[in-house]
């Protein structure tokens, strides 16, 4: 983190003194790097100090994580400086989390596990090698809500060919992203890939 | 692509044979009015690929702006010809990063014993106290001394995490900690600000997590009819879980009182405290205007 604090003072009547400090700082969270000019403008009167952020600007390197703009912008909008770091430090390392476990499963299983996206896939295809029309998407979002937390958010996409589907009379297709998210409440996100992964038959011998 | 919601009747040759005559129906039928509508269609995207194109040439631009004023500090101090200027400057700079983690909530500096954590807290933008807490690094960790007020559950969270997850404890103790500062926050605004809505002094506990009031909401209005109690249950929220608004007013309860409490309710649970009042001096503003109108 690199930092450039330039200061003015003003002296109003009846003591109350205003000092706005400016700051620039840069700096990176792992692979997210950012840069932030803010203004703080302190107010000393006789009874009380406050300290307000009066400015803040946000400029960040392009990622591939479009879901950073968002919060980005809220962050400013509030100015509120603490929230974007934290918020920021838990997301980057969910995806992070995210990416390790991608990475797992496909080098566990890889003829059936797909990252159609690459290394910082938000989504992992998994596909029974003995049956190449059938085929699970696992979608893994991560979002940052109106309050800063950061949640993962993940949902079942299903592919089957047509026969199939109409084979498919106790549609077990249908139900089967509201089935997995149940699962993820059980067994959370690691054993449930897991598990979703076995059901396709992947890795048994024949 | 086939998704899991499509069905077909006939099996898979007879649809196929379907799509095919449907294809040729319609290169059939090329209608001089779809033709026009897709070229419209077709000059729109191109427009929108050069738009996306310059934006994109215009961050790569910024981007390379960023990195050329970061790295543009670097030669300058390596032009320092005198060596004791040059360990002031980096010490300055250190001086400077360290205040700069200050901004980001969590920062620490290294002791004799450990490491001594300092937690900012700030509330919408304002910067509030700062709290400390001193570990001492040895097999367990254990918290030599601390300027936690005593009624954040310190004990709590120490005992769930600070031995076994040292990040989550800061973290949790970040969390309840900013919580408290933006109740008090709160309440503080609204003892100072809006001291002529209030009949008598805001009553509140150490942790600001349970307020009582009694309010009015015309600013010129001569009684106080509502009595609020507000409780926060969750100790790393700034706005309440619970609120209980009482109507004590002289006049007999009307459709309109009722309306009014049953409102103020749900201000006081979705908006922080000060904003609440600061929205009826508005209205009240208002009110002002039409009667000179």
């Amino acid at each position: 983190m690199r930092t450039e604090d330039l200061t003015s003072t003003e002296k109003t009547e009846q003591s109350i003194k205003k000092v706005l400090q400016k700051h620039r700082l840069s700096g990176n969270c792992h692979m997210v790097t950012f840069q932030l000019e803010f203004q703080i403008l302190e107010i000393q009167s006789k009874e009380r100090l406050s300290s307000v952020i009066t400015d803040l600007n946000i400029i960040m390197e392009p990622t591939e994580y479009s879901e950073l703009s968002d919060f980005v912008s809220r962050a400013e909008d509030r100015r509120d400086l603490l929230m974007f770091f934290q918020s920021l430090h838990f997301f980057v390392e969910w995806c992070e989390y995210r990416q390790r476990t991608f990475e797992h499963f496909k080098e566990k299983y890889p003829e059936a596990v797909r990252l159609p996206e690459g290394a910082v896939s938000s989504c992992m295809a998994v596909r029974s090698p003995r049956e190449p029309g059938f085929e699970l998407i696992i979608v893994w979002r991560i979002q940052i809500d109106d309050g800063g937390k950061v949640l993962p958010k993940l949902d079942l996409l299903t592919k089957a060919p047509r026969r199939a589907l109409q084979l498919d009379e106790t549609r077990v297709l249908e139900t089967a992203p509201r089935g997995f998210r149940a699962l993820l409440g059980v067994l959370g996100i690691e054993a449930a890939l897991e598990s979703l992964v076995k059901s396709l038959g992947v890795g048994e011998d024949h | 692509m086939e998704w899991a919601n499509d069905k077909s009747k006939g099996g898979v040759l007879a649809h196929l044979e379907r799509l095919e005559t449907q294809t040729n129906r319609s290169r059939k039928n090329l209608d001089p009015q779809t033709e026009t509508a897709e070229s419209a269609l077709e000059a729109k995207i191109h427009k929108l690929r050069c738009l996306r194109d310059k934006l994109r040439a215009e961050v790569k631009e910024r981007q390379a702006r960023v990195k050329a004023s970061t790295a543009s500090v670097e030669p300058d101090q390596t032009l320092e010809v005198n060596e004791q200027e040059a360990v002031e400057g980096k010490q300055e700079n250190m001086k400077a990063i360290l205040q700069a983690y200050r901004f980001t909530g969590l920062s620490g500096k290294l002791t004799s014993r450990g490491v001594c954590v300092c937690i900012s807290t700030a509330f919408e933008g304002n910067l509030l106290g700062s709290y400390f807490v001193d570990l001492v690094i040895q097999k367990p960790l254990r918290i030599h001394h601390h300027s936690i007020p005593v009624f954040i559950p310190l004990e709590e969270i120490s005992a769930k995490y600070l031995q076994t997850n040292i990040q989550h404890f800061l973290f949790c103790l970040c969390e309840h900690l900013n919580a408290y500062a933006g109740r008090k926050y709160q309440a503080d605004q609204l003892q100072s600000d809006f001291a002529g809505f209030l009949a008598g002094p805001l009553r509140r506990n150490s942790l600001c997590n349970l307020l009582s009031f009694t309010y009015k909401v015309e600013p010129h209005g001569q009684s106080f009819p509502f009595c609020a109690r507000l409780l926060y249950k969750d100790l790393t929220t700034t706005l309440p879980t619970d609120v209980t608004i009482t109507y004590q007013g002289t006049d007999a309860l009307s459709t309109s009182w009722e309306e009014q409490r049953v409102c103020h309710e749900n201000l006081f649970l979705t908006k922080p405290l000060h904003q609440v009042f600061t929205s009826f001096t508005r209205k009240g503003e208002k009110l002002d205007m039409s009667l000179v109108s």
